[in-house]
């Protein structure tokens, strides 16, 4: 049995479904996160496993009991909000002993309790600081440490890190990550930030409209997404729609592509073949290898990207995608002929739905 | 494999209604402040209302008397002129001062700040006793121009409040300088951009100056009395004489007030309306 | 092009543009104003420094406008700031916008509903053969009169709360947008109730707009003149109608007394702004403005 558990669980507002049959076990002392597009249901599922949310049907199972009917300030769940959601009337180590009076701590232990929540997210020095006193990020820090410091059973964080710059925001889900697993608190992660959720989650749940479309760890997500949307969603994807002919290859646009087995499908079936753009090589000599898709194309962009180059190949009038370092090739120009190539086992195929 | 997403599940749609203390608060806010004016409107048409729940008959006889006093023309064109004026004066005094200090003098708008909520904290009374005794010599002494210099002053924070945050919302001093480096001269960025941009606060303001001192009673009836006799001194003189007929002119005055406020509503939204299509085009 | 310096302090040039605003302001301010001051210590005959007329004000008579004003302001304020932030968050939550803007549309209307049209319909609901009178006497057998009376003090605290009451509705709405939804929520998971987190942020945080409000509604209510007037006349005394008596000539006092009357309750609003000034001087701490 998980830790959390949430069953069944549908939400809708005005007739219109937010959330839809959502299921999830979450291990102890895990950190899932939840990855989708704005408006796919994320915040209305956290804010149900906090409470804010009524649910129309299911159960939200807690170490074994059943929380729904647990008011939210008796639940033990802590949150983090993006607004960071810091008291204004209170210094910084108000904020953090709030919870703790709540519970009617003794002075000591709450004393005690802050110190050692400032030292975790190394801010003992804003102690006697109001919140405005504060940078964006300073105040996340303190949010965080306020929710920690009762020790909660489950943490909840919703976009946490969306209102910070791009490099507070790599520092701090690093910070994020470290007290996590120090703690070894259950942790659910609202993202819409793919890297986000790739390098710091233990299992990733993909969500589009209400509906769970993938759950597994970060490595399952990236390099085996179970539908076009996670495949498209998460990187970047080429996509080659075609019939599978024989065992292992897929019709397309007059291009033959091979893939691995086709068991799963039907002779003809109508099927999309998707290609990670790091996955592709380019070669300006046709290559030689055996069994590989190797198909020519003209180069019609070429995006520096930092560490990798991406260009935009012509194949036959479709749009290709690959990714090169500059250290494994050659220069490359526009309009250059050059030649693609992949192994099968670079193409992951799946039935073309709609 | 994704699931087939035929996502509208249709769920009975629950509306949400407000709580009981919600509904209790809000009944009492409008049972105290509906049931005055309501019963003035009644009061107006009823025959005889002092003796039973219900008026005892109706009539439209005391619009009739109110019509037919002497004095119902004069003072409605009394007020009007005094209410016009004020408007007028308010809008060469305040609106280009507004435009001035945003634009040109960001160093004066404490001081403009402080100037226009002084008047919040000056009684009428004080205001009028002031003002009789420094102009005590003619022409101006208990004069109708020394009373629209009393009511400028006194309206003065309606006609800020929307000019100014028409002002701030158009960033009119990036606007200048816009006109300005595109070769527009002040005349033409005042008369092209900046007014036809801010014209409903200035819609908003005259309103609210001119409902305000169409209501006015304290200055008018301290600075000239009956000299320059408005609407609102002939309601207080027929409070002592005809209930029933100061009961219409009541109800002519709420009357007004009340266009007034649809009248700045409805100007309000033009402006909503304007703003969010200039915010398309642009 | 000026620089932004040169566009804050401003050439000579610049001040003449705010001249004609300012002309306007002394002239019919500010200038009254400070010649009602020194009025109010000049002797008017022998044009001496003198202190008479403030000591004057200690007859019975000013004695008690003073106080009776301060009590029907202060009281009313009360009222209004406490009945008005109630109303206030009801219409705050209220689900449908519509409503909300109507009844923000009602407040500003019937706040300035001030005056002898307002005295009146309170004579119509309320005076000895008022609706509400009759309607207490032949429903409940019981009269309101003697005991009340619109004509008194505690009817004046009637027709006053009313357009106390939609001020305080305006003033206190803004304050209730101030306050997130996150800090609520945050509160709740940290384990508080809703008592608990009223008193530890929410009324924290709503001091500074409670504090500023009843200051307003105060001042509102201490300058009011048309509603006493139309209402009380002689049998109440207050400031505002004392002064009013001196200016029309209706009583034969000495228009000096009026002028330190009118200076005296000049005081009493600077008083008040300062005990505001005073009282949010903490909060001052920790808000940003
Ligand atoms: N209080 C509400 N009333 C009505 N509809 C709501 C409410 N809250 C959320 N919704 C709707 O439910 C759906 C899911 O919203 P939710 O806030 O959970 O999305 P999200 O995944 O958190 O998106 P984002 O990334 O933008 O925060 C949306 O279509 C939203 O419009
Ligand atoms: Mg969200």
């Amino acid at each position: 049995m998980s830790y959390l558990e949430l069953k069944n669980i549908n939400k809708s507002y005005a007739g219109v479904a937010a959330v839809h049959d959502f299921n999830l076990d979450i291990e102890k002392g895990s950190l899932v996160s939840f990855l989708g597009p704005s408006g796919c249901g994320k915040t209305t599922t956290l804010r149900m496993i906090a409470g804010f949310e009524q649910l129309d049907s299911g159960t939200i199972r807690l170490d074994g009991s059943d929380i729904v009917p647990v008011p939210p300030n008796r639940r033990d769940i802590g949150m983090v909000f993006q607004a960071y959601a810091l008291f204004p009337n209170l210094t910084v180590r108000e904020n953090i002993a709030f919870g703790l009076q709540m519970k009617k701590t003794p002075k000591k232990e709450t004393e005690k309790r802050v110190n050692e929540v400032l030292d975790m997210v190394r801010l003992q020095d804003t102690a006697k600081r109001f919140p405005h006193q504060l940078s964006g990020g300073q105040q996340q820090r303190i949010a965080l440490a306020r929710a920690l410091a009762v020790q909660p059973r489950v943490l909840l964080l919703d976009e946490p890190l969306s209102a910070l710059d791009a490099e507070v925001r790599v520092v701090l889900r690093g910070e994020i990550r470290r007290i996590q697993s120090e703690l070894a608190i259950t942790t659910v992660y609202v993202t819409h930030d793919q890297e986000e959720a790739l390098s710091i989650s233990d299992k990733v749940v993909v969500m589009n409209k209400g509906l769970i479309e993938q759950i597994g760890t970060p490595e399952e997500i990236y390099r085996a997404p179970m539908s076009r949307f996670v495949a498209t969603f998460i990187g970047t994807a080429n996509q080659f729609l075609g019939k599978t002919s024989g065992k292992n290859k897929v019709l397309c646009n007059n291009v033959e592509l091979l893939t691995g087995d086709l068991n799963g499908f039907e002779e003809g079936q109508a099927v999309v073949v998707l290609v990670r753009p790091e996955n592709v090589q380019v070669q300006s000599d046709k290559p030689q290898q055996k069994n590989w898709n190797i198909v020519p194309g003209g180069i019609e962009t070429i995006t520096f990207h930092g560490a990798v180059t991406r260009l935009g190949v012509n194949v036959n009038g479709q749009r290709v995608v690959a990714d090169i370092t500059v250290a494994n090739t050659q220069p490359v120009s526009l309009n250059q002929k050059i030649w693609l190539m992949f192994p099968p086992d670079a193409c992951q195929v799946m039935a073309a739905e709609e | 494999m994704a699931k087939s997403r035929s996502t509208p599940f249709h769920v009975p749609n629950k509306k949400i209604r407000p709580a009981g203390w919600q509904v209790f608060l809000v009944g009492f806010f409008l049972f105290y402040m509906l049931v005055p004016i309501i019963s003035t409107y009644v009061f107006s048409v009823a025959t005889r209302w002092d003796r039973t729940i219900l008026p005892e008959g109706y009539t439209l006889e005391f619009y009739q008397r109110a019509f037919d006093a002497s004095y119902f023309t004069i003072t409605l064109r009394n007020s009007l002129i005094l209410s016009l004026a004020t408007v007028l004066v308010s809008l060469l005094v305040i609106v280009p001062t507004v435009y001035w200090v945003h634009t040109r003098l960001a160093g004066a708008k404490p001081l403009l700040d402080i100037l226009m909520i002084l008047p919040f904290g000056i009684p009428t009374v004080v205001l009028a006793l002031a003002l009789v005794q420094v102009y005590n010599f003619s022409p101006l002494a208990r004069s109708p121009f020394l009373l629209i210099g009393a009511v400028v002053i006194y309206s003065m924070p309606f006609m800020y409040r929307p000019v100014a945050n028409a002002i701030q919302a158009i960033d009119a001093h990036v606007m200048t300088e816009a006109g300005q480096s595109l070769g527009a001269n002040v005349f033409q960025v005042l008369s092209k951009i900046i007014i036809p941009n801010i014209l409903p606060g200035i819609l908003s303001g005259s309103l609210l100056v001119f409902a305000t001192v169409f209501a006015e009673y304290t200055l008018t009836s301290l600075i000239v009395g009956a000299r320059f006799k408005t609407f609102p001194l002939l309601l207080v003189e027929f409070t002592r004489i005809n209930g029933n007929v100061a009961s219409a002119f009541s109800v002519i005055s709420f009357t007004i007030a009340w266009l007034v406020s649809i009248l700045i509503l409805w100007v309000g939204s033009k402006g909503q309306v304007a703003k969010t299509k200039a915010i398309r085009t642009g | 092009m000026k620089s932004s310096l040169q566009r804050k302090t401003g050439h000579t040039v610049d001040w003449l543009g705010f001249a004609p605003f300012l002309l306007f302001c002394l002239a019919f301010e500010i200038v009254p104003i400070i010649f009602l001051l020194r009025g109010s210590f000049i002797e008017k005959t022998t044009h001496q420094f003198t202190i008479q007329h403030y000591l004057d004000l200690q007859r019975p008579l000013y004695i008690n406008s003073f106080i009776n004003s301060i009590k029907l302001s202060g009281l009313t304020a009360i009222i209004g700031m406490i009945i008005g932030t109630f109303i206030g968050y009801a219409i705050y939550h209220w689900p449908s916008e519509r409503v909300r803007e109507a009844l923000i549309t009602l407040s500003d209307v019937t706040t300035n509903f001030a005056g002898a049209p307002l005295a009146f319909a309170f004579v119509v609901i309320l005076g000895m053969n008022g609706v509400i009178t009759q309607f207490m006497l032949q429903y409940f057998n019981y009269d309101l009169y003697p005991k009340f009376s619109i004509y008194s003090f505690s009817g004046l605290i009637l027709a006053y709360v009313y357009f106390q009451l939609p001020l305080m509705v305006l003033l206190i709405l803004p304050a209730f947008a101030g306050i997130k939804k996150e800090w609520q929520e945050s509160a709740q998971s940290l384990g508080a109730d809703t008592l608990q987190f009223w008193w530890r942020i929410g009324i924290p945080v709503l001091i500074p707009s409670l504090i500023a409000g009843l200051t307003l509604l105060f001042a509102n209510a201490f300058g009011a003149y048309a509603t006493a007037y139309t209402l009380v006349q002689a049998k109440l005394s207050l400031v505002t109608l004392q002064i009013g008596y001196m200016i029309a000539g209706e009583v034969r006092q000495d228009q000096a007394v009026g002028m330190a009357m009118a200076i005296g309750s000049l005081f009493i609003m600077g008083l008040s702004i300062g005990i505001y000034q005073a009282a949010t001087l903490r909060t001052r701490r920790w808000s940003k403005s």
